[in-house]
């Protein structure tokens, strides 16, 4: 079920991509920057690695900044990894819909409620919420109090 | 009385039977529906869900008009009296009785069928005129089935317009009486010659009446209500109305061109006069019984499948088919040296 | 019988061919003026939904049609949104699991299952014997249940209103069923971290033994009348068709995967509560049209039958929960864990901080990646096709807007 570590870091050195390889947490999660997340799905993508499914992607506030995360899958190999960027507020983030088209609305969504932009993506707009809504996922934007909802 | 008195009495008891027809209909639609569904509140609301009618009606006479201020008005308005006049011209061949009809036409299949064919054209008219896209596709859908199928239902009546030699439906019910061999009744479903025309009249029928299925053109789960979407009240309930005629006037055709009309299988003619309205009553009830039978059991066919079967299958099988009872027919006229 | 025509019960293969390789995003709305010999011609745009017969739940489905035939199609999400994530990060690990009984509300037990999965496998709390068992059974009766609705409103998409009707008369058995268990008909709040929250009462063994029997002949009814149409058939055969690897690309789990042919359920693969101890198939089809996945659907509910069964025949005897603490405290660390919910993998990721409440909860569904394939497969086929193609993948927008 987890990846082969020193696989997944040849995959991704193959890549020239810088990643932090570590077995904590979920399970493999490799730790790159976020420019080069294209490169790097790329590479485990068609590697021998075979992960071809991206099952789950989203966004975490750390208080600092935004980690987003992707999870992703190899059917044949039966093995399961993540991949860890971390992203400021309000700054850019390339999509890789060419890479996962899976990722198509899970991006609009992290974009949306954790705040940052997204480029390369063919629809990047607005998702669940209506202009104007602050990010909802960030630690800075309050879920109302009962009292709040009552004396709205 | 005076021949104008006359006239006038027919045309308001084919308008009585019209509402007559439609409210009984909205009652048997629920109640056929509620048992084949298993919907339990139609069929309790009073004795038998006889006070499910008036429930129907008076909720659709009391509804507020809306008119949506996009609309062409003159069309929006006029497209109920469109689909709703020719239903009622449609009642004016039907032979309830040998002497019981609104009038004896010597062309009166063909004038029923001409009738039915000027409904499209409301349709369209509903659907252009609501300002709605949905209603517009439904309202296009609609032309191009009935239009479509139009021709495979006036060709699949011809071979008993060659049988009977006549086309009035007066004359082909009476063809109908006696029997054959002494102990087959002489209608025109038990000549197996016919049983090819049924099958395709039945067919163009259904489609012509937009019902499932072949209901595209109001397909609840696709157009919400198709072209009669924006239509609210008293315009619907028109639209309604002539829907529940329709399906009385092709289930009319059915019985009278296949099942005998008015007729009793090996009873004769005169004992049969006195009751002939109300057992011609029965068959057509019959007949629209089987119909929303149909309705309830089935889904809805693909606009597309539906017109490659009509030009495409339904057509040419029919012209086939003429000509091979055409020639039939002919020969066996000739050796039995009658024209 | 069900036509196993197209149905390969398989017991392997997680293998995929082909990589997909999108040239292009998917089609987006734009009006094109088009002529033809001086005629000018426009597409139309359509909104399908948010309220529509058909749409189930309210999706909103933007469509260009040139004539009946759709040449682009945009999902516009969010009327249901409803902020469980964050709302999440102010529960207790305990409440979670209401969260996620109102995401997919159809069925709501794979949800909470998945919630206390996670809970668990974090916590390391040894779930006992019986109440994994029971888990299951409710879990495969909600299967049931969930491909019920799925069925009737696959039936009433079509113009067949009959279907819908009889599938929701013995959805009420089952609703039955999990209201003795239960309490409630709908948002269970029964599967909790460490078992359940009340014992199986007494006599409900005989209620289920009682639907399971009828069932039988009843699934088969179900199937003759829609499946066994053949203007149904012409209506589904061939249309949406997903290839293998369009599917694997967009992230499909569930039916809709397997219906092209990738046997992967997570409760043979990624095996929870007392799935390694039942024996049962996973029906895989083979091209992914909506035929196949209508028939990997039926064959689903005959599998979930018989695990319902083997649930019966072995329940261990013992506690319906382990010990566990009032107010859970989950020290620091992260989870992921999924369930095969009715609509694919329904999957919780969960970032704990050692407080009472999580810090990043994640609910990954099965329906959001059906709604992003629509876009893909939706251009080249009609209007009426774009119901039939919706309502095969079985999108349930309460999890998808979460």
């Amino acid at each position: 079920m987890l990846p082969d570590a020193t696989a997944v870091s040849s995959a991704l050195a193959a890549a020239s991509v810088n990643a932090e390889i570590e077995q904590t947490g979920p399970g493999l999660v490799a730790r790159i920057s976020a420019a080069e997340n294209l490169t790097a799905l790329e590479a485990l993508r068609d590697s021998a690695l075979d992960f071809r499914m991206l099952a789950d992607m989203f966004g975490t506030d750390t208080g600092e900044q935004i980690e987003i995360t992707y999870h992703l899958r190899s059917l044949t190999r039966d093995e399961e990894m993540y991949v860890r960027l971390l992203v400021p507020y309000d700054g850019e983030l390339h999509s890789v819909w060419n890479v996962y088209p899976a990722a198509l609305l899970p991006e609009r969504e992290a974009a949306e409620l954790l705040g940052f932009v997204l480029a390369g993506h063919p629809n990047p707009h607005r998702l669940f919420t209506t202009e104007g809504i602050a990010p909802l996922l960030r630690k800075s934007v309050p879920v109302r109090t009962a009292e709040e909802v009552r004396n709205r | 009385m005076s021949p104008l008195l006359v006239a006038l009495l027919r045309i308001l008891a084919a308008l009585g039977l019209m509402l007559f027809n439609g409210v009984i209909l909205i009652w048997m639609l629920r109640r056929v529906l509620g048992h084949l569904h298993l919907r339990y509140g139609p069929i309790h609301n009073g004795w038998q869900g006889l006070l499910q009618t008036p429930y129907d009606v008076l909720k659709l006479l009391t509804k507020e008009d809306v008119t949506p201020s996009a609309v062409d008005r003159i069309l929006f308005a006029l497209a109920p009296a469109v689909v709703f006049t020719p239903s009622l011209l449609a009642y004016a061949a039907l032979p309830f009785s040998g002497t019981w009809k609104i009038t004896a036409l010597d062309t009166g299949l063909l004038f029923t069928f001409a009738a039915l064919s000027i409904v499209p054209i409301g349709i369209l008219m509903a659907g252009w005129a609501s300002a709605n896209k949905w209603s517009l596709l439904g309202g296009m859908r609609s032309a191009a089935q009935q239009i479509a199928y139009e021709v495979p239902l006036l060709l699949s009546v011809l071979p008993i317009v060659m049988f009977a030699g006549t086309m009035n439906l007066g004359t082909i019910v009476e063809a109908q009486s006696g029997t054959w061999l002494g102990f087959i009744p002489r209608w025109n479903i038990l000549f197996p010659g016919f049983w090819p025309t049924f099958v395709l009249f039945w067919i163009a029928g259904l489609v012509e009446l937009n019902a499932t299925p072949f209901d595209m053109s109001e397909a609840e789960s696709e157009l919400v209500a198709g072209f009669a979407s924006e239509y609210s009240a008293m315009k619907f309930g028109l639209l309604f109305l002539s829907e529940f005629s329709n399906q009385f006037v092709i289930s009319a055709l059915g019985v009278t061109l296949f099942f005998g009309g008015w007729m009793l299988p090996w009873v004769p003619v005169e004992l049969v006069a006195p009751f002939a309205p109300f057992i011609f009553m029965f068959k057509v009830y019959l007949g629209i019984f089987v119909i929303m039978w149909i309705r309830g059991t089935f889904p809805r066919v693909r606009i597309d499948q539906l017109m490659q079967v009509g030009w495409k299958w339904l057509i040419p099988i029919n012209l086939a088919w003429i000509i091979v009872f055409g020639t039939v027919w002919k020969l066996f006229t000739l050796g039995q040296g009658v024209s | 019988m069900i036509d196993a025509r197209n149905i390969i019960l398989e017991t392997g293969s997680l293998a995929a061919e082909g990589t997909y390789n999108p040239g292009r995003p998917p089609a987006s709305i734009k009006r094109t003026p088009s002529g033809v010999d001086g005629l000018t011609t426009e597409h139309l745009i359509i909104n399908m939904g948010p309220q529509h017969p058909s749409t189930h739940g309210v999706l909103r489905l933007v469509i260009e049609v040139d004539g009946e035939e759709i040449v682009a199609a945009e999902t516009s999400l969010g009327y249901l949104h409803r902020g469980i994530e964050k709302l999440a990060e102010s529960r207790r690990y305990e409440q979670l699991g209401t969260l996620m009984d109102r995401g997919d509300y159809v069925s709501g037990i794979h949800g909470e299952q998945a919630v206390a999965l996670a809970v668990e496998r974090m916590l390391e709390i040894e779930v006992p014997a019986k109440a994994r068992y029971i888990r299951t059974l409710m879990a495969e009766i909600t299967r049931i249940a969930s491909h019920l609705v799925w069925f009737g409103t696959f039936g009433l998409d079509t113009g067949a209103m009959g279907q819908f009707l009889y599938a929701v008369r013995d959805r009420e058995v089952l609703l039955d069923i999990l209201e003795t268990v239960s309490g409630q008909r709908m948002m269970f709040n029964y599967v909790r971290p460490g078992g359940v929250v009340a014992d199986l009462p007494v006599g409900i063994d005989a209620m289920i033994r009682s639907f399971c029997d009828g069932f039988d002949g009843y699934l088969e009814e179900h199937h003759d009348l829609l499946g066994g149409n053949e203007i149904f058939q012409h209506r589904v055969k061939g249309v949406g068709a997903i290839p293998r690897d369009t599917a694997l690309a967009f992230g499909l789990t569930g039916a809709n995967l397997r219906a092209t042919g990738i046997g992967f359920d997570v409760r043979r693969d990624r095996p929870y509560d007392a799935y390694p101890e039942l024996e049962f198939d996973v029906p895989v089809g083979t091209i992914g049209d909506a035929w196949d996945r209508y028939m990997v659907r039926m064959e689903e509910m005959r599998q979930a039958l018989r695990m319902i069964r083997q649930c019966l025949d072995g329940m261990p005897e013992g506690e319906h929960t382990a010990r566990v603490p009032k107010v859970l405290r989950v020290p620091e660390g992260e989870i992921y864990a999924a369930t095969e919910s009715s609509r694919g993998e329904t999957g919780v990721h969960i970032i704990a901080d050692g407080s009472v409440n999580p810090a990043r909860f994640h609910y990954r569904s099965g329906s959001l990646y059906a709604c992003q394939v629509l876009e893909e497969i939706l251009p080249g086929h009609l209007l009426a096709d774009a119901v039939m193609i919706v309502g095969s993948l079985d999108i349930m927008l309460g999890e998808v807007d979460r």
